[in-house]
């Protein structure tokens, strides 16, 4: 089986003051499809970075990255956004809703950048936000909601476009502890149907829900390890 | 595609929404442009129909002969001395121009009109039959004078249709006997409404009696002109020969300058013109100030708007919005900001047009509204088009990470 995603000798170096800063410094990764992946690695070690390449938000220096076989790093803005769009979903620290949107609308704006016609998103929007429980709260506004909702309206919006990873980026940052294992329980509900996911953390506890844990340290990778002792968020 | 805009619409109407103060007071100076040039245009358009429509009345094909130009050019010492127009250049007209229709005089001078108590100041014309010929009105009721009326002085007259209602109200005044000046004269007929020369003077309160009566009872003092009426197609051969004609009557040398002056109906056309440049000239200065404040303020709007939203344009990108996308949405923002002003700036011309129609004819021509919502999307366009191409050209990564 080919990859989903295969990076080799990512580099993604910046010029920072006429200081050369090298974020990432020669990655090699390769992802299957169906893991639930955790990237580690204390702050400014490389991990956003990674994270960003990999969700074709930023493309590196040099090195060759591979999503389904096609070439990103060729890629021009508008190919990159169209990978975005069909192919990733988002899931960031703040939620980053749009503030003046209900809940559906929210989910239903990567349709509407992907050309779906308007009866079919509504229903794609709804069926999304039933899938992570919050079929109560479709017409309310993200200030109407609590932070794990939110955070469930931001999974529901990575999810509608039903795409191939999903990338969570401190994705139980800014929520409670009950909201958190929420969150946790639904990734790992999406995982077990067979959806890829990858969760960036500095939290070796969010860490330990992967099965895969890829250490980061100073834009190398430090370690790549199948975690025997995965925590299953039931 | 379609979609997108309609996404694009609903976003820009729910932002606009959400800064309604903001928006609105940037819309202002567009508000203001709009309904200068809609307002412009409403007043030049009725004008229009207004002066047309006073030409019609006058005649374009009626050259008139007299001391002065009607418009200007002449020093008043060069025109003060020039000899008075006379009444025998008449037959001498007649006999030498081969364009010439009709040839009348029209002698005018103020005078009290009286009927009992009734009474009213205004203007007498003594003329010959063919006056009629020289105009485009004609007699309401009752008949014009004859030429032996003309010719034995008889005391007739024929009064404006306002002046009739004045002296006579509620009465037939055919037959009926009024003063002028203190002298009797008899009621033959009552001329046509006109309606106001350009709202501003009328032939509805003048009348017209014989030349013979004029000169028999009423001083030479006041003023002699003579109208002619040309073919419609040959005015300029006509105003030439008219030229020679009166410059042999006068004896003038060919290195004398003129004396007396050929006037047309045309001349006020081109005075007209000049005013209604005038108007247009300051509206579109006005207009094109106002487009240019308020297109330089949507800019600025715009660039804040960018800027607060940096963080949502992000997140847009990073769910797949492209950047022509990301365009449209700021565009039709700064679109929409201009055509909802020039919509209520359109909507507050036709109101008001509708007041100074009560006092001067004014109507909104459809073009005009067009016209002036196009200007709104053009200056929508200008003033959006560098805010939103630096929206669009955000780096996704630096734009999620704002805060």
């Amino acid at each position: 089986m080919s990859n989903l995603i295969s990076l080799s000798s990512i580099k993604r170096h910046y010029d920072v003051g006429g200081e050369l800063v090298k974020a990432l410094d020669g990655v090699d990764v390769s992802i299957e499809g169906n893991e639930y992946i955790s990237i580690m690695g204390p702050s400014g070690s490389g991990k956003s970075t990674l994270m960003n390449i990999i969700g074709c938000l930023d493309t590196p220096t040099s090195g060759m990255y591979q999503f389904e076989g096609e070439l990103v790093h060729e890629m021009d803005d508008d190919q990159l956004a169209s990978i975005r769009n069909r192919k990733i979903g988002f899931v960031f620290q703040t939620f980053n809703l749009l503030p003046k949107a209900t809940a559906l609308r929210n989910v239903e704006v990567p349709l509407i950048y992907s050309n779906i016609p308007k009866a079919d998103r509504l229903k794609m929007a709804r069926n999304s936000l039933v899938s992570v429980g919050l079929e109560d709260r479709l017409d309310h506004k993200p200030n109407e909601l609590s932070g794990g909702q939110r955070q469930r309206v931001a999974i529901a919006r990575a999810l509608v476009n039903n795409p191939s990873i999903i990338l969570a980026d401190e994705p139980t940052g800014n929520l409670d502890s009950k909201s958190g294992i929420e969150i946790m329980k639904i990734l790992y509900d999406l995982y077990t149907k067979g959806n890829t996911i990858i969760v960036v953390t500095h939290e070796h506890k969010i860490a330990m829900h992967a099965n895969r844990i890829i250490t980061i340290f100073d834009g190398k990778i430090k370690e790549d390890r199948i975690n025997k002792n995965m925590t299953k968020a039931l | 595609m379609l979609s997108l805009y309609f996404e694009s619409i609903r976003i820009a109407i729910s932002s606009i929404l959400s800064n309604k103060i903001r928006s609105f007071l940037t819309g202002l100076s567009i508000i203001i442009g709009i309904l200068t040039v809609t307002l412009m245009g409403t007043l030049i358009s009725g004008l229009d129909k207004g002066f047309d429509k006073s030409m019609d009345f006058l005649g374009k094909d009626v050259l008139s002969i007299s001391r002065w130009e009607w418009f200007g050019g002449q020093e008043w010492w060069e025109v003060r001395n020039r000899p008075r127009i006379k009444l025998d250049y008449i037959d001498k007209i007649k006999s030498r121009s081969k364009y010439a229709e009709a040839v009348a005089p029209v002698m005018q001078r103020g005078a009290n009109l009286s009927r009992g108590d009734l009474g009213a100041r205004s203007q007498i014309f003594g003329t010959t039959t063919e006056y009629l010929k020289t105009t485009n009105y004609g007699v309401e009721k009752g008949r014009f004078f004859t030429n032996s009326e003309d010719r034995s002085g008889a005391r007739v007259a024929l009064l404006g249709y306002d002046i009739a209602e004045n002296l006579f109200p509620n009465e037939d005044p055919l037959g009926k006997n009024f003063k002028i000046d203190g002298i009797r004269f008899r009621v033959l007929g009552v001329m046509e409404k006109q309606g106001k020369f350009l709202g501003l003077f009328s032939f509805d309160t003048q009348v017209i009696i014989p030349s013979g009566a004029t000169q028999r009872l009423f001083s030479r003092r006041g003023f002699i002109r003579i109208s002619v009426k040309v073919p419609e197609d040959k005015i300029e051969e006509s105003k030439d020969e008219i030229y020679g004609i009166m410059r042999q009557i006068r004896g003038l040398k060919p290195t004398e300058k003129d004396d007396f002056a050929v006037n047309q109906t045309m001349a006020f056309e081109n005075v007209y013109n000049q005013i209604k440049f005038a108007i247009g000239g300051v509206g579109i200065f006005i207009t094109i100030l106002s487009l240019v404040v308020g297109g330089i303020g949507i800019m600025n709007i715009m660039f804040v708007s960018v800027k607060e939203r940096t963080k949502e344009i992000g997140v847009r990108k990073a769910i797949g919005a492209t950047k022509k996308m990301i365009l449209t949405q700021f565009l039709m923002e700064a679109i929409m900001i201009c055509v909802i002003g020039g919509i209520i700036g359109l909507t507050l011309a036709s109101l008001l047009s509708l007041i100074i129609n009560q006092f001067f004819p004014s109507t909104m021509p459809i073009w005009l509204a067009i016209t002036s919502i196009s200007l709104s999307i053009f200056v929508g366009i200008v003033a959006g088009v560098v805010p939103s191409y630096r929206a669009a050209g955000l780096d996704p990564i630096d734009a999620l990470r704002y805060e």
